[in-house]
């Protein structure tokens, strides 16, 4: 068996437990729908739906607890979505103009992602302010920083064949395993996306949906002991 | 420990997601009163969180689809029980949670799993349901002294009356200066007002519903909003924040149906009264007072505004903040039933209140729940700093006192 049919079989393994514990999950989440809710139902208003918009992509709650680590995760989060976007390039055929414009936007991305996670992990692990580093967080944000940094190394110094790559990718889509191209930096930072992939946090299917509930929460709390 | 039963049976739909939602940022450490004055985070709200997945897992997991529900293990669950149990339920957490999490209700709710496994509830609030069945009140103290030794003589109750008083466990029989206000305050608006007798005026339930324990709330419930219904009650007036709570947010769910009256905190009905010239007050209090928000009557109903208008409403009274106050309050160290349990966590809390109110040079600490009122006194017994402690209630009371009821 040659290195690419190893790792495209790790690549549908990983993706295959990350949908495991997706669909796991929302059997959970279906059980509970299941069950009648006791708590009142709150409208969904216009202004609910913008204010949540603006928690999902702005993060807005937590700009208001704690503007100094709202920098470094916005920054994150942002340059996350924008490099993860940049590399559907390798993973669509023909590809599309969309995914050609947000090239140079995703490049940059992927120069601010890493001091991003830097910006962050000095702010959780070293100030005296914050008073909780979960194990679980501290392991994805260095997976990623290494992920990252990697990414950046191969951009500047040790760039891979892109065909290769491309075909690579490509085969992974296609049911159809090519050879892993020749770059032991490639190889490293695949590997550890696949290492990645099962443990990306289910909260970001349902931190929106909480957030969504908690603004109609807000504004239905006067309402609680008031009249109209 | 082997579940065949599923760590989410007591979760609403809304609470499962919230589970799943928490990113375990640990923002709400800064804000929770046990972080405070313990500084330990095994019993923070994301390890709560963590601790709770790992439970769901056992149940609910991929191994426990193959293979049948898996061990739970033994010092993860007491730890738990002790973390979910040592809370105050205050909410800060939630109310300062980047994603938004409804932290107020989801730990009751996980307390009532822990009820369901036989591992909740902890110490003195095990003996709640038995106290309530016996005696009507989580106290055991008889009904006869519920309202005889505080109510006071001039103030006349109605048989039958649009509005109702319900003065609760606490106020009557922990902080009593504090309902005699309210009676007093109620006498001097002049709106007649019935109450229930003392021996049906039993508990509302909320000891047992933040303990986790709700097999008797239905029939609490029952009885109370009966006893109301038949005396043409169409507004029930309280002063307790853990009361109204649990009357408007649960009581409709263990009565089956809306309620045939609302509720109402007493601060709302003064400070109506105030406005419409109903409330005179004799006398002028020329003091820098700070009012402390309790955590059930902003996180849980919404009245912020109401304690606050009554309070500048008094000639020559100057309102002082606390740094977090309104919505983001500050637990007194009386929430959640853990001021029975975690009696020294509850007094460490009391005293930040206390050195705060000193710090800004208030001549007066202003409370309105008997909790909090019961807690920050203690909190001061053998405290370097002192303050007066006075119900909002119990002030406006003496501000009126001599007034024809």
């Amino acid at each position: 068996m040659t290195m690419g049919t190893i790792l495209v079989v790790a690549a549908y393994s990983a993706y295959s437990v990350f949908w495991a514990r997706f669909l796991l999950h929302g059997l959970v989440w279906w059980k509970a729908m299941k069950r009648l809710s006791t708590e009142p139902a709150s409208p969904t208003t216009a202004k609910v739906w913008a204010l949540t918009v603006s928690d999902v992509f702005l993060f807005t709650r937590l700009l208001m607890v704690n503007p100094a680590l709202w920098v470094g995760e916005w920054a994150f989060h942002a340059s996350f979505l924008l490099v993860l976007l940049r590399h559907l390039r390798y993973f669509l055929n023909p590809v599309p103009a969309w995914v050609w414009c947000i090239q140079t936007p995703g490049t940059i991305a992927g120069y601010v992602l890493p001091p991003a996670l830097v910006y962050i992990l000095v702010i959780r692990l070293f100030t005296r302010w914050e008073k909780y580093a979960s194990p679980a967080n501290m392991f994805l944000l260095c997976l990623v920083l290494v992920i990252s940094s990697l990414g950046v190394l191969m951009h500047v110094l040790y760039k891979p064949d892109l065909v290769d790559v491309k075909l690579f990718a490509w085969g992974i889509v296609t049911l159809r395993p090519a050879a892993a191209p020749a770059s032991l930096l490639f190889l490293l930072h695949f590997i550890l996306v696949l290492v990645l992939i099962p443990f990306l946090p289910t909260h970001i299917f349902t931190a929106p949906l909480v957030m969504m509930e908690a603004r109609k929460r807000k504004k239905a709390l006067r309402l609680v002991m008031h009249e109209e | 420990m082997k579940n065949k039963r599923s760590f989410t049976e007591e979760l609403s739909p809304r609470q499962v997601l919230e589970i799943d939602a928490c990113t375990q940022c640990g923002e709400c450490l800064k804000h929770c009163p046990i972080q405070d004055v313990t500084g330990n985070p095994t019993v923070s709200p994301p390890e709560k969180i963590r601790m709770f997945r790992e439970f769901i897992r056992a149940t609910d997991g991929l191994k426990a689809r193959f293979f049948g529900p898996g061990k739970v293990d033994r010092k993860l669950l007491e730890d738990f029980v002790k973390a979910v149990y040592e809370c105050t339920t205050c909410g800060a957490c939630g109310q300062n949670c980047p994603v938004g999490i409804f932290t107020q209700r989801l730990w009751p709710t996980l307390r009532k799993e822990m009820v369901k496994r036989g591992l909740g509830p902890i110490g003195a609030q095990a003996s709640v349901p038995n106290a309530v069945s016996r005696s009507g009140n989580p106290y055991d103290k008889p009904a006869a002294d519920r309202y005889q030794p505080w109510f006071p003589e001039q103030v006349k109750v109605a048989e039958r009356a649009e509005i109702a008083y319900y003065a609760g466990c606490t106020g009557a029989y922990e902080a009593q200066p504090m309902v005699r206000g309210d009676a007093l305050v109620l006498g001097a608006i002049g709106e007649p007002f019935t109450m229930l007798p003392p021996e049906e005026e039993v508990c509302c339930g909320f000891p047992l519903f933040i303990t986790g324990q709700h097999d008797l709330l239905a029939d609490l419930v029952r009885r109370l909003v009966e006893g109301y219904r038949a005396r043409g009650v169409k507004t029930l007036v309280c002063s307790c924040p853990c009361c109204v709570n649990i009357m408007s947010r649960d009581w409709p769910v263990f009565y089956g149906s809306d309620l045939p009256f609302k509720i109402r905190h007493i601060t709302q009905l003064v400070a109506a009264a105030v406005k419409e010239g109903k409330l005179k007050y004799r006398k002028e209090l020329h003091e820098r007072v700070i009012y402390h928000d309790p955590c059930y009557l902003t996180r849980g109903v919404g009245v912020i505004e109401e304690p606050r208008e009554v309070l500048r409403s008094i000639p020559g009274l100057t309102l002082l903040e606390f740094d977090r106050n309104g919505l983001n309050s500050r637990c007194c160290g009386a929430g959640g039933a853990a001021r029975k349990v975690y009696h020294e966590n509850a007094v460490a809390i009391g005293r930040l209140t206390i050195d705060e109110a000193v710090a800004k040079k208030a001549d007066r600490l202003i409370l309105s729940c008997p909790a909090c009122y019961a807690k920050v006194n203690e909190a001061m017994v053998g405290h370097k700093n002192r303050i007066q402690i006075t119900d909002i209630m119990e002030l406006i009371g003496s501000m009126i006192e001599g007034e024809k009821s």
